[in-house]
């Protein structure tokens, strides 16, 4: 019991990739050769003419794995001695061919179909359509249980969905431990989005703007992110102004700026180069089911981030500092540690991952959008909350902060694959953010019985009330 | 510690991959009554606006007909959203796809995705017009029919009389550009005809809203007292444009003519407050949609571009109508 409480998050998250498996458990097509192999056996048994005699219609849908599946299903056939056979990927395709074989007067003994093809009203009403045809049976592929969530294409959906709010909430996290918080990420989003494509429509040639260019417009996007990043922390450090207010003024600006700069439209022209990043899929790892198992770009950029900020967080003296900021900024201060440039760094941080997510973002859509990042602030807070990140500094981990964006992609994932209303959606949404955090709160609070006592002694910050010891940023509880 | 977790973990998925695993081959043939035939995934840009939400119940009823299941699904104007949509609709092997887009070019590579997987995309009164982006069939108003609907309207009520008329526009939407473009060409057509001229003297956003069609209507009175009608793309601003017409007092000498036929134009239009609305019959929309993507399973041609007649909506027809007070 103790053992699912300390691992809280974590736990909650497994839990419920369970029972979104158990519940998304649908009969799914078969596309390897062992099916193929099965259906070709069926078929050559079951039919009432010779093999030479035989007439197949293999009805697939029009994608790879489907029509490699087709392939290898007319090569299994052939080797049992079936030569006629035509493949089909849409209904008017089988309709044509249906027709011609009528039209040959050849009948047609079996339709191999999927679940999909096979409910195709082309083969609804054989009798009346095609007299010569009525006799026709039809084959579904063999099928296997299989849950809809764990599907490799679903997972690789929820890690793609979920990557742009990881990928800022590394920053955020930075700027939460150290005592901050940082609300303008999601104009941030927008603003990198519009000045990036702008500047490949403009200056670059628009669709046919070179990788060059593409390189130097993310760079400047993202830069620019940066250096309003720096306005917020030089605003927060040197004049001494809650970072709530800042951060929101921030949020308002960039917004406005977003919008001034693209007059309110959409920018689509860029060229398709640049949805790399955003949709290509550099790493290929081996087959299964007859597709290829790939590992999105944006995924993979999102972990090699996350193992950096890792790095740095908990073996760097920078990542030491992070945490003495924001536990005690007098004490971090009387130690020598540079405050200022650590919070600095954190709001700078921010701010560049947030044009990042942005170019991620415009590269899904190829298109540089205005309106891109709103409420995306709230979800990236969350992401950090869930994961056990204190909102009054000092404590957490770049780490959880992955479970807590895992956490909201499978819970908003699984929503949908279970077919709930929008409005229920937003109240589960909060609902189970609450208890994750809930969940979390418990498991620091059970402790050995030594260690209470040692609570109860020393005046050591604890996170449940406002943060009386370190005097400054009332808005930590923000 | 950490080992623990991966334990979880590794449990976990072992559980899900023993699950039950049948090999069945079923040899049905699919006409069965009750039966699902599949599920159509529909993406629409709103359902907070009525005029989708009867879309979405007419393709939920129509497809019913054919034993065809319907996720309705809001997009909430996020393109992002709708890309999850859709992706999720791929992940279910939806028997169709039916998208009114939130953004006419973005949704590009999501159709893409739908297209890459094998399933057919219909969009719904906002089009897709990018060139490698295969989309079965667009189903819209005809936007630019109904514009000539709205000049002949406007025509009627001037009886013969030339004057100044202003335009209430909301350039970026498509369907608004064919609109207006219609209007102008069923006008240059009268005025060649006579010699009683009416005359376009404004063009203003209305941003398809009460407030800005109101502060743009007091705009054109400003430089032009003698405004004799105004055209509004949409019934908001039609009715932010009669308000303002109200405030200024000159409500009785400018014609107004709106677009749509929403319940609250439909209701001014019997008070006489507007002339006339070309609406628009998302009903219709939604059986059209159905009976393409039942078309297209047969097998058989489907219109690459289906366009709905409007109907000029008149007083008499309100007095008539049994759904209005």
């Amino acid at each position: 019991m103790q053992l699912i409480f300390k691992y809280g998050t974590s736990f909650f998250l497994v839990l419920l990739c369970i029972v979104f498996s158990w519940l998304t458990l649908t009969p799914q097509d078969a596309f390897d050769a062992s099916a193929a192999e099965r259906i070709a056996n069926q078929i050559s048994q079951t039919t009432e003419t010779s093999p030479s005699e035989t007439t197949v219609l293999i009805a697939v849908r029009d994608n790879e794995a489907e029509r490699s599946y087709a392939a290898l299903l007319e090569k299994k056939l052939k080797a049992q001695g079936i030569e006629q056979i035509t493949t089909a990927t849409t209904a008017r395709e089988g309709r044509q061919l249906l027709n011609q074989l009528q039209a040959e007067n050849r009948a047609l003994q079996t339709v191999a179909a999927t679940q999909v093809t096979g409910s195709w009203l082309l083969f609804a009403d054989l009798a009346t359509d095609y007299p010569l045809h009525q006799h026709a049976k039809i084959l579904v592929t063999s099928s296997r249980l299989w849950p809809n969530f764990l599907k490799y294409k679903n997972v690789s959906n929820v890690l793609n969905q979920i990557s742009v709010i990881a990928i800022i909430a590394i920053g955020m996290t930075f700027v939460i431990i150290a005592g901050g918080i940082d609300l303008s990420v999601g104009s941030l989003i927008a603003f990198c989005s519009v000045i990036t494509a702008l500047l490949i429509r403009d200056y670059g040639g628009g669709d046919e703007a070179s990788t060059l260019w593409l390189l130097i417009a993310c760079g400047v996007g993202i830069g620019a992110c940066g250096v309003i990043g720096a306005f917020s922390g030089g605003m927060v450090v040197g004049l001494d102004i809650p970072p709530f207010i800042v951060t929101l003024a921030m949020m308002l600006v960039a917004s406005g700026l977003a919008f001034i700069c693209s007059n309110g439209y959409a920018i689509p022209e860029v060229p398709e180069a640049f949805t790399w990043l955003g949709r290509g899929a550099a790493i290929k790892i081996g087959m299964f089911g007859g597709s290829a198992i790939e590992i999105p770009n944006a995924v993979c950029l999102t972990l090699v981030l996350y193992v950096i900020a890792h790095i740095v967080m908990s073996r760097t003296v920078l990542g030491r500092y992070v945490y003495a900021v924001g536990d005690n900024r007098q004490a971090a201060w009387l130690s020598g540690v540079p405050v200022k440039r650590v919070l600095m760094f954190t709001y700078i941080l921010s701010g560049l991952l947030a044009g990042v997510g942005g170019v991620v973002l415009s590269s899904t859509f190829r298109s540089g959008e205005p309106t891109f990042g709103i409420m995306y602030e709230l979800y990236v807070i969350a992401a950090v909350v869930v994961g056990g990140t204190s909102l009054t500094g000092g404590r957490g981990t770049v780490v959880g902060t992955l479970i807590g964006a895992l956490l909201i992609g499978v819970i908003n994932n699984g929503m949908n694959l279970l077919h709930v209303t929008a409005y229920w959606q937003k109240v589960i949404l909060g609902l189970v953010i609450l208890g994750a955090v809930l969940l979390d709160r418990l498991a620091r609070s059970v402790p050995k019985t030594s260690s209470r006592m040692r609570q109860q002694e020393s005046p050591k910050i604890e996170t449940n009330g406002p943060n009386k010891s370190a005097g400054d940023n009332a808005t930590k509880n923000a | 510690m950490k080992s623990f977790q991966i334990a979880i973990v590794t449990v976990a998925l072992c559980i899900a991959g023993c699950s039950p695993t049948s090999d069945n081959t079923s040899d049905a043939t699919p006409s069965g009554q009750g039966e699902s035939r599949g599920t159509i995934g529909v993406s629409l840009l709103t359902l907070q606006n009525p005029f989708f939400q009867v879309i979405g119940d007419n393709i939920t009823a129509e497809a019913a007909k054919h034993n065809y299941d319907v996720v309705v699904l809001s997009a909430d104007d996020d393109i992002v959203k709708q890309g999850n949509h859709v992706k999720d609709f791929i992940v279910q092997n939806a028997s169709a796809i039916v998208l009114s887009p939130c953004k006419s070019d973005a949704i590009g590579p999501i159709i893409k995705e739908a297209n890459a997987a094998g399933i057919p995309v219909f969009t719904v009164d906002i089009p897709c017009r990018l060139p490698d982006v295969e989309i079965v069939s667009q189903i819209a108003t005809d936007n630019y029919g109904g514009g000539r609907e709205a000049a002949t309207g406007m025509i009627e009520a001037f009886d013969g009389k030339g004057g100044d008329v202003a335009i209430l526009h909301f350039a970026q939407a498509e369907s608004c550009q064919l609109r207006v473009q219609g209007f102008l060409d069923g006008i240059n057509e009268h005025n060649e005809k006579t010699e009683k001229k009416i005359n376009v003297v404004a063009t203003l956003e209305g941003g398809g809203k009460r407030e800005i069609g109101g502060k743009a209507t007091e705009d054109i009175l400003q430089s032009n007292p003698n405004l004799a009608g105004i055209f509004a793309i949409n019934d908001p601003s039609a009715l932010g444009a009669r308000a303002a017409l109200e405030k200024a007092g000159v409500a009785d000498q400018v014609v107004i003519i709106g677009f749509d036929g929403q319940p609250e134009g439909k209701q001014a239009i019997k008070e006489g407050k507007i002339y006339a609305d070309p609406i628009q019959f998302p009903a219709k929309m939604g059986v059209e949609i159905v009976k393409a993507i039942v078309a297209n399973s047969k097998g058989e041609e489907v219109e690459s571009e289906i366009l709905i007649p409007t109907y000029l909506y008149r007083q008499a027809d309100g007095l008539k109508d049994p759904e209005l007070q």
